[in-house]
């Protein structure tokens, strides 16, 4: 069928064979009353869509692409990024492949769902734009997201944005921006689903800290040996809290939490991640203008 | 560098053959269609393919390319698949190569041409985003549709979607929700077409 001297049929077979390969690990998951939505094999008895299209807890399923329909169950759920895993009573024949890197703006992708038993769905735009760190309005940080102009056609959440080999560049949902369609990168969402698969929820660090942010003092780049313009000034530590025992004080400036410049609050939001609950970490602070470090054993948030 | 170039080549080449047989269908003052000429009826005359819904219940008016306007036969139409077949007095005429059922992939790069708000022969690009079925109302109950990401608009009825070969995969024919195009499937059309170009099938039996 192929004409490959053809360079145009080559192109147009070539996002046909992405379609197929990534469409082969793109499955129907049947977890709300209304229509059905898509996710993406990650692991042969795990699957990865968007949480708000997993409206129930039990009798789910995913239908694959060669037409069979296996039984799973919630293995974890994150409102905060709109991530969900099920976890598949048997082991699906083919598993998605994610991206080595991260996408371009301006580059061909492709957005894919399985939103009927008809067979897989496709849609074909670029990358728009790049965007991030966002709060989401369920309160969550997405540190990275990708915009397309694909069209998200109606059951796509959940599904792969695959790029023109058919790699996973990210899951697609419009749970997360009041109904607009974001991709989140696979280079968060993959840890994050691994995360959600052996804990059922993501766990993130807690400090016991109410800061705001604000411009450093004159005298501040000497004292770091850096050039950084802003840090957060601590309001409120909470009695007992991981902070409190750490030694932080009302009146500190947090610039640096475990080697990452602070500068902001999403930032320290984004590098509280869960790996660190338990861990001693340094904490960069400013205090009477002068530069310390202290050891913070990063409790959890519930 | 060479890679595009070719690329873009061989686009231009694919849209140059569809257009020699795109014609424009006015079947009311106020609003037009596209059509497609899909080979001879008999000597002197050509067969053209369009959406029924352009007619609007008339025998239309065909412009060619040239801007040459031909006496017009109906010779069948059928609304569950929306599709019409006309007869114009006109010879020699260059024909569209219509696809089969073999090859239809998901994800394949499609052109759609048609006259979109009444631009002539204006181009989209996208993929085949699904092979569907749409529920009719006719004795079908059901019928394949080809749905595309290509931006489809009224005026791109009856006009065709391409593939990179510059096989007619598609006639475009509806728009739903904003942004889905929705193509009747070249081989229903030619099946269609074949049907009624029969010696058996004479023009008012096509009514019934």
């Amino acid at each position: 069928m192929s004409q490959t001297n053809n360079p145009l049929i080559a192109f147009s077979d070539a996002m046909a064979d992405a379609v197929e390969k990534a469409g082969a690990a793109t499955v129907l998951v049947n977890a709300r009353q209304r229509m059905p939505a898509s996710g993406v094999v990650f692991e042969p008895t795990l699957v990865l869509t968007a949480n708000h299209v997993v409206e129930r807890d039990s009798n789910l399923n995913v239908l694959l692409a060669d037409g069979s329909q296996i039984n799973a169950s919630l293995a974890g759920r994150d409102p905060a990024s709109d991530l969900a895993v099920l976890r598949l009573e048997r082991p699906a024949p083919a598993v998605a492949q994610p991206a080595s890197t991260d996408g371009r703006v301006g580059q061909l992708v492709l957005a894919l769902g399985r939103p009927s038993s008809g067979g897989i769905e496709a849609s074909l735009g670029v990358i728009s734009a790049a965007g991030g760190p966002a709060r989401t309005h369920r309160g969550g940080l997405l540190e990275r997201y990708l915009r397309t102009d694909t069209i998200p056609y109606p059951g796509f959440s959940g599904g792969p944005l695959v790029d023109a080999f058919g790699q996973v560049l990210g899951i697609n949902t419009s749970g997360l921006a009041h109904g607009a369609a974001i991709t989140i990168p696979a280079s968060l969402a993959w840890p994050l689903a691994q995360s959600l698969a052996q804990h059922g929820r993501l766990r993130r660090g807690y400090l016991g800290v109410r800061s705001q942010p604000v411009e450093l003092p004159s005298g501040a780049e000497q004292a770091l040996s850096r050039s950084q313009s802003t840090g957060l000034l601590l309001v409120g530590v909470d009695h007992g809290s991981p902070a409190g025992s750490a030694g932080l004080m009302v009146g500190d400036i947090l610039v640096g939490l475990a080697g990452h410049t602070v500068s902001d609050p999403d930032e320290l939001l984004g590098y509280l991640t869960g790996d660190l609950v338990g861990q001693a970490t340094p904490v960069e602070i400013l205090r009477g203008g002068q530069r310390m470090q202290l050891s913070v054993t990063v409790g959890e948030r519930s | 560098m060479d890679a595009i170039n070719n690329i873009l080549t061989a686009m231009g080449d694919v849209l140059a053959e569809v257009q020699r047989s795109l014609v424009m269908v006015q079947g009311r003052r106020d609003s037009a269609g596209a059509g497609l000429l899909i080979g001879p009826a008999g000597p002197g005359a050509t067969l053209v393919l369009t959406n029924n819904h352009v007619l609007n219940g008339r025998t239309p008016r065909v412009i060619l390319p040239s801007a040459a306007d031909y006496a017009v036969e109906l010779l069948a139409r059928d609304p569950e698949i929306d599709l019409a077949l006309l007869r114009i007095e006109a010879a020699d005429q260059p024909a569209a190569r219509l696809a089969g059922r073999d090859g239809l992939r998901v994800g394949q790069l499609v052109f759609a041409v048609g006259h979109p708000w009444g631009q002539r022969n204006f181009v989209t690009a996208g993929v085949l985003s699904a092979l569907a079925e749409a529920e009719t109302r006719g004795p079908r109950r059901r019928v394949p549709v080809l749905r595309t990401d290509a931006a489809l608009a009224p005026g791109n009825s009856g006009g065709p979607l391409v593939n990179a070969a510059g096989e007619v995969i598609g006639i475009n024919t509806l728009i739903v929700g904003g942004d889905q195009g929705v193509a009747i499937p070249a081989y229903l059309a030619a099946e269609f077409a074949a049907a009624h170009t029969h010696p058996a099938a004479s023009p008012q039996e096509a009514f019934v």
